[in-house]
Formats: C-alpha cells, sequence, structure tokens
C-alpha cells in the first residue's frame, strides 16, 4: 500500500466527496445553471448550494464567493482584477514566499509599470505585520500575503496586518488555498477583501475554486464572455466541481476539530521518530507543537500537517524518488517544464543554502493519513536515508564553464 | 526478488527500446532521463527547438514509461555534467585538442554518477540503449564486445569501463541490428520508432563547437594566433586554437596550390601549422590515462592489439608499449598510419573484444 504524504499538493478524495460525484453521476443532472428551462433551474440551485456550503467555510455570505478553476485562478483574478480595477495605484505588497500563482502574475504587472515589492521571510518563514505596514504608501493598491505557506507551513498574522492595509487605502488578499481546513478561516476576523481557497487542497478534485470578493470590492473581470459568477469570472461554471466543493468544504469544516489535532499529533510522531533515526535532520519553519488545537489557539504560527526536512548528506531528489519507489509519497521544491525538481524557492529565500534547500523534502498529511502509515513512513524513510547517504556521497561540485555560460546567456 | 535496473533514457529509439525489452524480461525497470546541459549552454535564440535533453525528448521518454508502465523520472546532473564533462572539452579545446565528450560523459555520468545514483535508488544495475555487448566468461571476469551490428557499434566510447562498471551494466541492444530495434519499437507501439537518430553532440545541438567553447570558456583563456606552415613562415592569423583539429582540410581560409592540412596545433604560442598531405601520417602516438577493461587479462611487455583512433576509423594492428604514469607508445605495424588527432580517445581492441584505451596525447 501507497503511503502519500503529499497532501499539500493535492489532497485524495474524501469519502462525502466521492458520494456526492456518484449521486450527481446517477441523477444525470448536468445542465446549465444559466438556462431558462427547469432542468438549468435545478442546477442553479445545486450550484447555489455549493456557493452557500463554501460561503459559510469561511464565514462569508453567498454573494461573495466566486467560483474559479481553483487556486491560481483565485490569484490571478484577485490580482489583475485589482490591478485593472484601480489603475490610479501602482504598487503591490507581496513576500518572497508566495505560491508561483501569485509571483508570475506580480511578475507580469511589473512589466507594465507595477512597482512590486516582495518582503523577505525571517529564518521560519515569517513576515511579520510590522514590515507589511513598513512598506505600505499611499500609492499601494494591493497587499497579497500566503495564510499558511504551502511548503513549510508557517503560518502569517494576517488579522494584524489589515488594520494598516485599510489605512492606507489598499486592498488586503489572502491566499489561504493551504490553511483552509487545516486553520479556521472566518473573513470577518481576517478582515480582508480578497481570499483565495482551493477544492483539490479539501478532497473536491482539482479544478474548482473560489474566490471570496468582499461585497463592494471591483474587480476587473478575469475571464470576459457572459455573465457569470458576478460577471468577474464568464463560461458555463463548473457544477460538478463546484457541488463537491461545496461538500468537501462542509467536511472539512465538521472533521476540522479533531483532525486537525490529530493530524499534528501525528506529524510531531513522524518528525519523533526520524529525528531519532536521523542525526542532523533539521526541521524548516516554525516548532511543531503536538497538543495544540488549531481551531481554538489563536497562537499557534505553523499548520501541524506539513513537515519541510532537511535531510544531512544526500540529495532531496534522490530521496524523493528513492521513496517513491518504496512507495512513500512526498515532494519537493517545484518540479520545471520538462520534470524535474527544482529547489524551493520559499527555502532560499528563508536563508537556505542552495545546498541546504536541494536537501530538503516537504512531507505532507492529510484526512487521509493513518498513524499506521506514519509509523510504516517513519521506517522507510530512515532506512532509504541510510543508503542513498552511503550509495552517493555529496561532493561540491564546481565547473567554470557552467558559470561562464550562465554569464555569456545573460 | 526481482533485479531493478536504472534506465538511462533519452527519448530515442534505442534507450526506449532497451528499457521496454528489460521490462519484457521481468525486470523491475527504473527509467531516468539526465538533464545534463548547464543552463545557458544554447545560445537564447536557439533554445527553444529541439535541444539537448529538451522537454519534447523527455515527454517522448516518458511516453514509453507510460505504455510500457513502469515509473519515470528526470534528474538533474547538470551540475556534474557540466564540472567533469564541460569543463574538460573547454579545456581540451583551448589546449589544442579535439575532445570526444560522449566517452567522458560514459566514463563521470553515465556508468559512474549514474551507477551511484542506481545504488541509491535500490538498483542492481544501470542500463543504456548503448550497441555493445557485455560477457561474462566462467571466472566471472567481465569482457566488453562489439556489437553484433558493426555499423552501430558503439563500444569505442566504452572502453573506460571496468570490471566494476560492467558488473553492474545492462546493454539489451548489443545483439540487436539498428533495423531490428526500430521494428521492435513499432511492434511495442513506440510513438519514437522513426525518429531520426541524433548527430551532434548533445550540448552543442547546432554542432557549432567554435561557438560554445567561446561562450563557455573563462574570459582570456581563447589562444588566438598565426597559421604557419612547416617551415614556420606565418600565412594568416585566426582567432583561437579552439577552432582547429589535426587532420582538418576544409575552413582554414587559406588559398595554396595543394590542399593544406592541419599537421599540429602548439596551443602555448597559438601556432596553427598546416603542410601538405604528405607527412601527415604518422608512425604511432603517445597515449595517456591508459585503462584496461580486464587488467588482469594484460600481461606485460609489448602487447598485440588493433587500435582504432578515432570512431569511424577502422581498427589497425599496433604494438602497445605501456610507459610510466599511465602513458602507452602505440606503433602501427603498417608504419605509415592514419592521422592522430589529440585528445581523441584510442581503443584497443583484440578482435571483437575491447581491451583498454587512453586518450591521445601526440603523434610518433
Amino acid at each position: 500500500m501507497r503511503i502519500y504524504l503529499d497532501h499539500n499538493a493535492g489532497a485524495p478524495l474524501r469519502p462525502e466527496v466521492r458520494a456526492s460525484i456518484a449521486r450527481f453521476c446517477e441523477a444525470d443532472e448536468a445542465s446549465n445553471p444559466a438556462a431558462v428551462h427547469r432542468s438549468g433551474q435545478r442546477a442553479r440551485r445545486a450550484l447555489g448550494q455549493a456557493r452557500e456550503q463554501v460561503a459559510h467555510f469561511i464565514g462569508a455570505a453567498a454573494r461573495e464567493v466566486v467560483f474559479s478553476s481553483g487556486g491560481t485562478e483565485s490569484n490571478n483574478l484577485a490580482i489583475r482584477g485589482v490591478a485593472g480595477a484601480h489603475p490610479a495605484r501602482h504598487r503591490i505588497v507581496t513576500s518572497a514566499i508566495e505560491h508561483s500563482s501569485i509571483l508570475a502574475p506580480l511578475e507580469y504587472l511589473a512589466g507594465y509599470g507595477f512597482e512590486v515589492v516582495r518582503l523577505a521571510p525571517d529564518r521560519d518563514g515569517r513576515i511579520t505585520p510590522a514590515a507589511v505596514a513598513a512598506a505600505l504608501d499611499d500609492d499601494t493598491a494591493l497587499v497579497t500575503i500566503g495564510h499558511a505557506n504551502a511548503e513549510v507551513g508557517t503560518i502569517q498574522d494576517v488579522a494584524a496586518m489589515a488594520e494598516p492595509i485599510a489605512r492606507a487605502g489598499a486592498l488586503f488578499h489572502i491566499d489561504a488555498a493551504q490553511a483552509a481546513g487545516r486553520i479556521p478561516i472566518r473573513v470577518g476576523d481576517l478582515r480582508c477583501d480578497l481570499l483565495t481557497i482551493s477544492g483539490h487542497k479539501l478532497g473536491a478534485p482539482a479544478g474548482i475554486g473560489a474566490l471570496y470578493v468582499r461585497a463592494g470590492v471591483a474587480l476587473a473581470p478575469a475571464m470576459l464572455g457572459g455573465p457569470q459568477e458576478a460577471a468577474m469570472r464568464a463560461g458555463t461554471p463548473n457544477l460538478l466541481g463546484a457541488i463537491a466543493f461545496g461538500v468537501a468544504a462542509e467536511a472539512a469544516a465538521a472533521h476540522l476539530p479533531g483532525e486537525s489535532a490529530r493530524i499534528t499529533m501525528l506529524a510531531a510522531r513522524l518528525l519523533e521518530r526520524l529525528g531519532a533515526s536521523i542525526p542532523d535532520l533539521r526541521l524548516n519553519g516554525p516548532k511543531i507543537v503536538p497538543m495544540t488545537d488549531t481551531t481554538t489557539d489563536s497562537t499557534i504560527d505553523r499548520i501541524g500537517n506539513t513537515l519541510n526536512l532537511t535531510f544531512p548528506g544526500v540529495l532531496g531528489e534522490s530521496m524523493l524518488i528513492a521513496l517513491d519507489l518504496e512507495g512513500v509519497e512526498v515532494s519537493m521544491g517545484s518540479a520545471c517544464a520538462a520534470g524535474a525538481v527544482e529547489p524551493s524557492h520559499v527555502l532560499l529565500a528563508m536563508g537556505l543554502t542552495r545546498d541546504e534547500a536541494r536537501s530538503s523534502l516537504r512531507l505532507s498529511l492529510g484526512w487521509s493519513t493513518t498513524a499506521d502509515e506514519i509509523e510504516r513512513a517513519a521506517e522507510i524513510i530512515a532506512r532509504v536515508w541510510r543508503r542513498v547517504r552511503a550509495a552517493e556521497p555529496l561532493n561540491p561540485v564546481v565547473s567554470a564553464s557552467t558559470a561562464a555560460l550562465a554569464e555569456a546567456s545573460r | 526478488m526481482t533485479a531493478r535496473v536504472l534506465v538511462a533514457m533519452s527519448g530515442g529509439v534505442d534507450s526506449s527500446v532497451a528499457a521496454a525489452i528489460l521490462r519484457e524480461r521481468g525486470y523491475d525497470v527504473v527509467g531516468v532521463a539526465m538533464r545534463l546541459a548547464p543552463e545557458g549552454s544554447t545560445p537564447a535564440v536557439s533554445r527553444r527547438r529541439g535541444m539537448c535533453c529538451s522537454h519534447e525528448d523527455f515527454e517522448d521518454a516518458r511516453r514509453v514509461a507510460e505504455r510500457m508502465d513502469f515509473p519515470f523520472y528526470v534528474v538533474d546532473l547538470r551540475a556534474e555534467f557540466g564540472a567533469r564533462v564541460i569543463d574538460n572539452f573547454v579545456s581540451e579545446y583551448l589546449n589544442g585538442r579535439t575532445p570526444n565528450p560522449c566517452v567522458m560523459c560514459n566514463r563521470e555520468i553515465k556508468f559512474d554518477r549514474l551507477r551511484e545514483r542506481a545504488a541509491a535508488l535500490g538498483a542492481d544495475y544501470v542500463a543504456t540503449g548503448h550497441y555493445a555487448r557485455i560477457e561474462r566468461d566462467p571466472r566471472g571476469r567481465f569482457h566488453l564486445l562489439r556489437a553484433a551490428d558493426a555499423t552501430k557499434d558503439q563500444s569505442y566510447f566504452l572502453f573506460t569501463l571496468g570490471q566494476l562498471e560492467l558488473s553492474r551494466t545492462l546493454f539489451p541492444l548489443g545483439a540487436m541490428t539498428k533495423a531490428e530495434v526500430r521494428a521492435r519499437a513499432r511492434q511495442l507501439g513506440l510513438a519514437n520508432a522513426d525518429k531520426p537518430e541524433s548527430q551532434e553532440i548533445c550540448f552543442v545541438p547546432d554542432g557549432d563547437y567554435a561557438r560554445f567553447v567561446e561562450r563557455a570558456a573563462t574570459p582570456g583563456r581563447l589562444r588566438p594566433g598565426s597559421i604557419v606552415d612547416i617551415k614556420g613562415r606565418a600565412l594568416a592569423s585566426h582567432d583561437g586554437v579552439h577552432r582547429f583539429t589535426v587532420g582538418q582540410r576544409r575552413g582554414l581560409g587559406l588559398s595554396a596550390q595543394a590542399p593544406l592540412y592541419v599537421r599540429e596545433i602548439r596551443a602555448r604560442s597559438g601556432e596553427v601549422v598546416v603542410g601538405p598531405r604528405e607527412g601527415l601520417a604518422s608512425a604511432g602516438l603517445l597515449a595517456r590515462d591508459i585503462t584496461f577493461v580486464d587488467p588482469e587479462s594484460v600481461g606485460t611487455g609489448a602487447i598485440a592489439v588493433e587500435a582504432r583512433i578515432r570512431y569511424r576509423h577502422p581498427a589497425l594492428p599496433a604494438t602497445l608499449a605501456l610507459e610510466s604514469g599511465g602513458r602507452a607508445r602505440v606503433t602501427f605495424a603498417s608504419g605509415g598510419g592514419p592521422a592522430v588527432t589529440p585528445g581523441q580517445a584510442c581503443v584497443f581492441y583484440r578482435g571483437e573484444e575491447v581491451v583498454g584505451g587512453g586518450f591521445i596525447e601526440r603523434a610518433l
């Protein structure tokens, strides 16, 4: 049996979601919610119910939820939507550890004259509210910060960032794709204007997500066409995806109190066992505290499911492949177009060296993770680490031609 | 337990069929494509087209893995390839020699670095789509033999492999012809069955080695100078010794009654000596970094071998005399051998078998 420890990349479908998809297929009700006829009306009702469920999950009103194709589209809509609707302001504040679906649109806008401020995190991946406040000016259109970091799990104190942002007259977007389902999210408490969530991180299929758009906030549409999704996202909605998303959100909320504590315990157990068998193993990001209940403790600074670990003396790439061959599925940094893994930009921004980043893996647990899997994974990972370290010693590599070629192609 | 084998896959038909055959034979096949060319090794204009380790080639390999149902990964060995293959390639050219990076890549990457990686991944063997054969004799010694398909034989590039490497290597195509390999690929339904072969060195896809060396050389290392005749008279100036190969005739930019050939490259002074065809042939050569496939099988004193001094050359009868410092003196039996190009591999055969080889230092 394979052990899936890559929930941050996407969770397996929750049983409730599977059942909802099966019901949808049985009923054969895939109609267009915009159609006037009765089938269209039934579809519209189902879409409305899904929107209610998602809205409820984040403490928003249903009309404030815009369905999208996922976290990436939501982030694009937020950033390009604000830039398009508020042309008088030219500054956007973010951090260096955001997801590529934040950094790439900002890079694009920088090419059109926007000034993009990328705040550096501390060694644990924290962006301080003071740093955000200091980066604001009256030309700032938007601040976009990830709630929980996908690679190391650090939770940002986003609630404390909100007030100065509002005072500066800027809009506040939170990418909560990784936080949702792991800590409670109430848009009212966070006082944000825009918030991204993603279906497949919650146990719905990939291809559905949402952007919370606070009532009264104007966004330029990301997709032009029909008047769907309050004219912010034209196109016939992904009804099956939305239904599954709604069910996943409801299930995640229902399970959150017990599940979050259970998963944090399992992660702490895994870390403890690995630490005992791998000398100098290092956890990146804030310390993990096994007994915290993320639903009640507001002082926690990390999601409990994510273990980003630097394994001494080995390449993460080798560990990743060797573990996969042993049935343990983890991840590392991000994949390039060719499918090779690149060291994580988040770890580099946190001050790890390239070599340290290359030796780091992300293990992320979730609703499907069991205690038995964690015990087996701990054994396999320690065994694989010993084998890789013995078979493939890490030697420093210096290449004059590589440096010259990089210089020549600049 | 089934033996696990790491198959180096380029996306071409040979390595694809090699992987497929091993899968059919019941091995636990793990496919890997190696990212080798460093960032910026191809100029920006040509980078989009099908380059070394390009996205398209990896996708071809990936499709084969999907079709044959084995795991496939892309591994990043750019740093090692830069340090252990390209650095050598560049410095050889700058020193007036003509390197063979495929030999170095086999020695340093495929059968060393990748063998380490194989062990890290719990694999017992590395396999490639090379056309060469490995045989194990009753005493347990390994022999490296020419491929059954003489027109495709790649044993020349593999002479650095020793007993350790051969004991951990599989060449599933060694007994097949290229036509059989393509037929097999079609039979297996592999999409790359008719993919054309790559002709150039993988990290210089446009074939312009001189330009590559100029980009990859550290500043100030290029050696411009004069083209001189055998009497030392300057005929023209040139932009760098890396632009020349011993034995080269074309592209010298000289007009003379009889064709002129590069006879010698003096990297230190920047002199490129040219002369008529007569006198280009040499009686022998001095080679360095001599290795033997099975050192135990090699006696002392003069050894009769057939020496191949270039990939597309026939092996010529020669006598091998070992000298100190890993060097050997190779004397051609027929007296005047062909033009000897420093930097190229000189591989020693006995009939079908590769005995060993080295790198040509100079003609004798």
